[in-house]
């Protein structure tokens, strides 16, 4: 029966399903929506404080533009650029300067940085914070694996490898929230100050004594 | 296999694998290696700094706990790491035809534990093709690349990029890839012209005096001497006395294929010369598939040519010239009459060319004033673009008037033309001459 709605073609279907079968497709996709995810939860306390969000709005365009244009360069990273005995137009080498332009700007850095600042712009909650720092860390490694991948498996190879360091880095970070978390031991600034100077230094610690 | 058309400069055959030589199919080298962060390294070092650098400016330590994986990640930076690594290239094929497949085989050597990845930097009208990934512990990596046009060139380079297991550091080096020689791809040729007269010489063709062939000429009686296995027993019971089969004679001829590449079509996807090159590679074929002597002769403001020789050989012989044709030409007004050691008496004369240059129309009838039959095959692709002043047309209607004057004038002497626009097989434009025996006439 009928529904109305055009059937799909099969070879239109097939075709993405050709495309999705490459884990380089997979991680670019996962690492446009991981980097999406993290300027959204970053944005969206700072964006429902309403008038009180200051800057919010301007950095979450900023970051949204920074995410765009790290999944465009995720897209356009295998595409060959034109070669010598190449004869391209005025249009054809205008486009194979933005490609080249889009690859060497650096959206992830942008994107992290964006997201970190929103984060900023609303008052402190440690689980927040913790969730956006897991976040970015996926979204990193994941477009690092779509820019690098060259075969099935390497993907899931190298996380294998970097397992046990991504454990411990979870580990670290759920520990330093939790005690961002805990009731302050001394009032004012100065004993908020103390507290981060704590954190930084257990972090740095236990990156100068992982043994690997 | 003595190079035809040897070049001052250019080392001989044979020479050593380290040296450049014409035939250096590999190359070996200890390359030392520039190490480097990695993109994804430099972003784990932004995360990191901000979010401790946020930690301590603003006392929120949850920013700290934000840039600990990140900071654990880059504390594995320490890690020993090769100051060189050796490499050796050989090409899985260094003589290919036009559109053909081959790869580069790269051999890495103290890379340790790290990955390599090898990124070709292609040449021109070479073409890399994905080919199967490097895996650690692999002594070989395969890099396929395909050549779209024919020449004697360099593969290009290849960048060797090996990365640690942790993807923070990146060391790359490169390597000069050998050499690759293709040769222009054949076009489809398989009807031959042949000759009215034929040397006496044993071959494919049949000719008209009777001989022992294997086509059959006629019934004649028999006299003695006539071998008895050719008597035809019906006509014999027929006419009541013995009468024996004849048969053609079977011989060979000379041709010599002429390619002008003095003339370039000025858009590149259509160039004259590469039409020419893959017509006379299709002919030579051809002929010499049918056991005929094939010589060649190049023209480009002077004629450089291979006397007539036979079999698989010498079509090679003729393939070495033909890449051989694109390098180190000086201008040399001295052609007009081609040398009587490049045309044996009686040689079928094949003529690639676009018509364009007068040098070569003039040569064309004085090898028709010498005898030689002779056939041209028009291989002018387009037109000159047409501008846009006042006169255009009338100036595009004279260069059309004049190219037709000259094939009129050609064919007047009784040189057939005929055009070739190099996608149709050959057959179809030489199926007028190929249909029956070439009339030569003095």
């Amino acid at each position: 029966m009928s529904t109305g709605w055009p059937e799909p073609q099969p070879g239109w279907r097939a075709g993405w399903r050709l495309l999705w079968r490459h884990s380089v497709i997979r991680l670019a996709v996962l690492a446009g929506l991981l980097g999406a995810g993290c300027v959204a939860w970053a944005a969206t306390p700072a964006i429902l404080a309403g008038p009180a969000a200051g800057a919010a709005p301007l950095v979450t365009a900023l970051a949204a533009v920074c995410v765009a244009g790290g999944a465009g360069q995720l897209a356009v990273a295998r595409a060959a650029p034109p070669g010598p005995g190449s004869y391209p137009g005025v249009l054809g080498r205008l486009a194979a300067w933005a490609l080249l332009r889009l690859r060497q700007l650096p959206w992830a850095e942008g994107t992290v940085l964006s997201a970190l600042a929103l984060e900023l712009l609303h008052p402190a909650r440690p689980w927040h914070t913790a969730v956006l720092g897991a976040a970015l860390t996926g979204y990193l490694l994941a477009t690092h694996l779509a820019e690098s991948t060259t075969a099935p498996g390497e993907a899931s190879a190298v996380l294998r490898g970097q397992a046990p360091v991504l454990a411990a880095g979870l580990g670290l970070l759920v520990l330093a929230a939790g005690s961002a978390a805990l009731p302050a031991a001394g009032s004012g600034a100065a004993g908020a100050w103390l507290r981060a100077a704590a954190a930084v230094a257990a972090v740095l610690a236990c990156g100068l004594a992982l043994p690997v | 296999m003595p190079d035809p058309f040897p070049v001052p400069g250019d080392p001989a055959p044979g020479s050593s694998p380290g040296e450049p030589g014409r035939w250096l199919a590999a190359a070996a080298a200890n390359r030392p290696l520039s190490w480097n962060l990695t993109r994804h390294a430099r972003r784990l070092v932004t995360l990191a700094l901000a979010g401790l650098g946020i930690a301590i400016a603003t006392g929120r330590p949850e920013f700290a706990a934000a840039a600990a994986p990140a900071v654990l990640l880059l504390a594995t930076w320490h890690r020993p790491r090769p100051g060189q690594i050796g490499l050796a290239a050989r090409l899985t094929a260094a003589r290919m035809i036009e559109g053909e497949r081959s790869a580069v085989e790269l051999s890495v050597s103290g890379a340790a534990e790290h990955s390599v990845q090898v990124v070709l930097q292609p040449a021109h009208a070479i073409t890399p093709l994905p080919g199967p990934a490097a895996r650690p512990g692999r002594p070989a990596i395969s890099v396929p690349f395909l050549a779209t046009r024919w020449g004697r060139r360099r593969v290009g380079s290849a960048q060797v990029i090996l990365r640690d297991r942790w993807r923070l550091a990146e060391g790359s080096t490169g390597l000069s890839l050998p050499r690759v020689d293709c040769y222009p791809r054949p076009a489809t040729q398989r009807t031959r012209v042949v000759l009215s007269r034929l040397p006496t010489r044993l071959g494919e063709h049949t000719a008209r005096a009777a001989g022992e062939g294997a086509e059959f000429g006629g019934v004649r009686e028999y006299v003695p001497g006539d071998r008895q296995r050719s008597i035809n027993w019906p006509a014999t019971t027929r006419r009541g006395r013995l009468q024996v089969n004849t048969f053609q004679a079977e011989r060979s001829q000379d041709v010599v294929i002429l390619v002008d590449t003095a003339w370039e079509n000025a858009d590149p996807t259509r160039s004259v010369v590469d039409i020419g090159l893959r017509g006379a590679a299709a002919a030579a074929q051809a002929y010499l598939n049918a056991r005929d002597r094939v010589g060649f002769i190049t023209y480009r403001y002077r004629a450089r040519w291979l006397v007539p020789g036979l079999g698989q050989r010498q079509y090679y012989r003729i393939a070495e010239a033909m890449l051989a044709q694109d390098r180190d030409w000086t201008s040399d007004t001295g052609f007009s009459r081609l040398p009587r050691v490049a045309l044996p008496p009686g040689a079928l004369i094949l003529v690639f060319t676009p018509l364009m240059d007068p040098r070569l129309v003039e040569t064309l009838r004085d090898l028709r004033q010498r005898g030689f039959p002779v056939l041209v095959i028009d291989v002018l692709a387009g037109e000159p673009p047409v501008g846009r002043g006042r006169y255009a047309r009338l100036a595009q209607r004279m260069w059309r008037m004049e190219q037709q004057a000259i094939r009129f004038s050609l064919r007047e002497l009784g040189i057939p033309v005929t055009h070739w626009d190099g996608e149709q097989s050959l057959d179809l434009s030489l199926a007028p001459y190929t249909r029956r025996v070439m009339v030569t006439r003095r």
